[in-house]
């Protein structure tokens, strides 16, 4: 076993005295994060903030006068213009208004994302509903009618969640996709330069005339793999939980291209049990993940080939992550925790929200190991194959 | 020392050996001429584990190739041109990695790696990083590697390939050194003069099967005294 310890510490090592490396790998994220998830909600914020305040010109034609007042007191500037769909379409306004047969067409630039003119059009249409209930107020009132008949009733919508649901907020998903992320991205690093980099350097012909087993060389590679898989994961984390405090003095939300505010959470309280659950989690999908990559990796004929091979398994490994976000729509099921990848995510999703079962959580450890095992066992006899092995 | 018996090595349906049988000697170092592509890299490859035979058996320091490849390669050591150590370590390190896999720490490893220094002149590298060493300063410990702990069989193949003058020079005393310490030795290379100054005997090797093997005084002589001579004569023959 001595063996292991030995070509772990010698991949290690090697990976820390790469500055330029631990810096990228480690550090980066920590500091990117929060301007990564933060940066462009401050942006947005303040861009809406501006477009809010700002006296945007409004292409009119055929408007009343009381129309035109309406808009002259949400802050737009009303200008006659004989087309105001054309100028709207030119670019020469951000919104215009027909008044015709009744009704008021708004016309603003509406296909991709979030504009100043989808800020005026909302600007446009807020000013003329409030002209549109004044109007029925008066009609109201002139026939003696109360305003409260317009509203027989109110509807409340309250969330039922518990304490720790609510805390837990968009953390279940994006804690496992960014651990996923970073244990991949990290992982990758060590697990192509202890395969396709070894072979391109020269030196595996030298390490497997050493006289140790295969498997020892296979795991100490791969556990090299998972420790700075597991740094990487920590040092993203580090950066999301910095993220989150900045968002929690920011108002804890999440803006997002469609202006909704999204609730992050992050005032999760874990208790020792869970926080361990969490850590051997994270641990297994590094174990498994970093025997696919060193697999991957000295089955590649060059460094540069190992990480083509990286790309897609990311986007493979991310593909039923993005499941995890319409997890509310679907009744949970055992064999969920069997699915590699999912069945972590969701677990740390439970766990975060104090909802897991002895059951998901031994199916998915279980089950997590059990591929870590066989991709172990895949890379033991990739190491085995000489043509993979001497094909450079 | 050295016991090979019809061993074959075949990629799909092309032969890289093809039936070959040799001995080497404690004491004697065996050079294997041939061109590139003609079988030395396989044939050395086979020897030290690396690559299984598809026919014939090898035997190095009385243990089987294929059956116990573990305890050849605590008996072997094995130099090849490309061959390169970890560039982030220093010599030292590099050293008492590759030495803790045959049982060499502390005091052990000591006497081991002052033996090595000794031998092949290399004091100044042990505490430099390998990415800062020369080529000549490489190459001295990737030999230091293989022969930490002392193998009884030392393969070389294409050594000195991409070596300076003097590190070249260096590399080929060491040979000797280490075969008068009656130690075993193949040295692989398309280099005549290397072989003509550092082989006992000689075996020449044309597309995968042994044409030709004998004394170097032998082969001289058939060459009339050039043993570039005697290797194209041989391999004319046996085309």
């Amino acid at each position: 076993m001595k063996g292991i310890y030995r070509v772990l510490w010698k991949e290690l090592v090697q990976v820390f005295r790469d500055g330029k490396l631990v810096f990228s790998t480690l550090v980066l994220p920590v500091f990117l994060m929060p301007v990564f998830m933060f940066g462009p909600s401050l942006v947005l914020d303040r861009l809406l903030k501006g477009a809010q305040e700002e006296r945007q010109e409004v292409a009119v034609f055929g408007l009343p006068e009381e129309a035109l007042s309406a808009l002259r007191a949400a802050n737009l500037l009303p200008k006659p213009h004989p087309d105001p769909e054309k100028a709207v379409r030119a670019g020469e306004y951000p919104v215009g208004v027909r008044w015709e047969g009744g009704t008021y067409r708004v016309y603003g630039r509406l296909s991709g994302g979030l504009t100043e003119g989808q800020v005026a059009v909302g600007k446009v249409q807020a000013a003329l509903q409030s002209l549109k209930e004044a109007k029925v107020a008066e009609v109201l009132a002139r026939k003696g009618i109360p305003h409260e008949v317009l509203t027989p009733f109110r509807v409340e919508v309250v969330n039922a969640s518990s304490e720790r649901e609510k805390a837990g907020g968009l953390l279940g998903f994006l804690l496992p996709f960014f651990l996923v992320v970073f244990v991949l991205s990290g992982g990758q690093v060590v697990a192509v330069d202890a395969t396709a980099g070894e072979k391109e350097k020269g030196t595996l012909e030298a390490l497997l005339m050493a006289p140790v087993p295969l498997l020892h060389l296979a795991l100490g590679k791969t556990l090299a793999t998972v420790a700075m898989a597991l740094l990487s994961g920590v040092s993203g984390l580090l950066g999301l939980a910095l993220g989150g405090a900045l968002a929690a003095r920011l108002g804890g939300g999440l803006l997002t291209e469609t202006g909704q505010t999204l609730e992050l959470g992050g005032q999760v309280a874990l208790d020792g049990g869970s926080f361990l659950a969490l850590f051997l989690s994270a641990f297994l999908l590094a174990l498994f993940m970093g025997a696919v990559m060193v697999s991957l990796g000295l089955y590649a004929r060059s460094f540069k080939e190992a990480q083509s091979y990286m790309a897609p398994l990311q986007l493979l490994a991310l593909l039923p992550l993005l499941f995890l976000q319409f997890r509310g729509f679907f009744e949970p099921q055992a064999w969920y925790h069997l699915v590699p990848l999912f069945n972590v995510a969701l677990l740390m999703d439970a766990l975060l929200k104090g909802s897991a079962t002895p059951l998901q959580a031994g199916l998915t450890w279980g089950s997590t190991l059990a591929y870590a095992g066989l991709a172990l066992l895949y890379a033991v006899r990739v190491f085995a194959r000489e043509e993979v092995v001497f094909r450079n | 020392m050295i016991e090979v018996n019809h061993l074959s090595k075949a990629y799909g349906k092309r032969l890289a050996v093809a039936d070959l049988s040799f001995q080497v000697a404690p004491g004697e170092v065996y050079a294997l001429l041939g061109p590139n592509g003609a079988g030395k890299t396989t044939t050395l490859r086979i020897l030290s584990t690396l690559v299984r035979p598809t026919g014939g058996n090898a035997k190095v320091a009385g243990f089987d190739v294929v059956r116990e490849p573990l305890e050849v390669r605590r008996r072997l050591g094995l130099v090849n041109g490309g061959m390169r150590v970890y560039d982030r370590l220093t010599g030292r390190e590099a050293l008492a990695f590759f030495a803790s896999f045959y049982g060499l720490e502390g005091q052990a490893f000591q006497e081991a790696l002052n033996w090595v220094v000794e031998l092949l002149q290399m004091e100044e590298t042990l505490d430099r990083k390998v990415m800062e060493m020369s080529t000549g300063m490489r190459q001295k410990v990737v030999i230091a590697r293989a022969i930490l702990h002392r193998p009884p069989v030392l393969l070389l193949d294409e050594a000195t390939a991409g070596l300076d003058v003097f590190a070249r020079r260096a590399l080929l005393e060491f040979v000797k050194a280490y075969r008068d310490l009656g130690h075993t030795l193949v040295y692989s290379t398309h280099a005549m003069s290397e072989a003509e100054e550092v082989a006992d005997r000689v075996g020449f090797l044309h597309k995968g099967r042994l044409v030709y093997q004998g004394s170097l005084t032998e082969a001289r002589s058939l060459g009339q005294g050039s043993l570039e001579r005697a290797f194209v004569q041989v391999v004319k023959e046996a085309a």
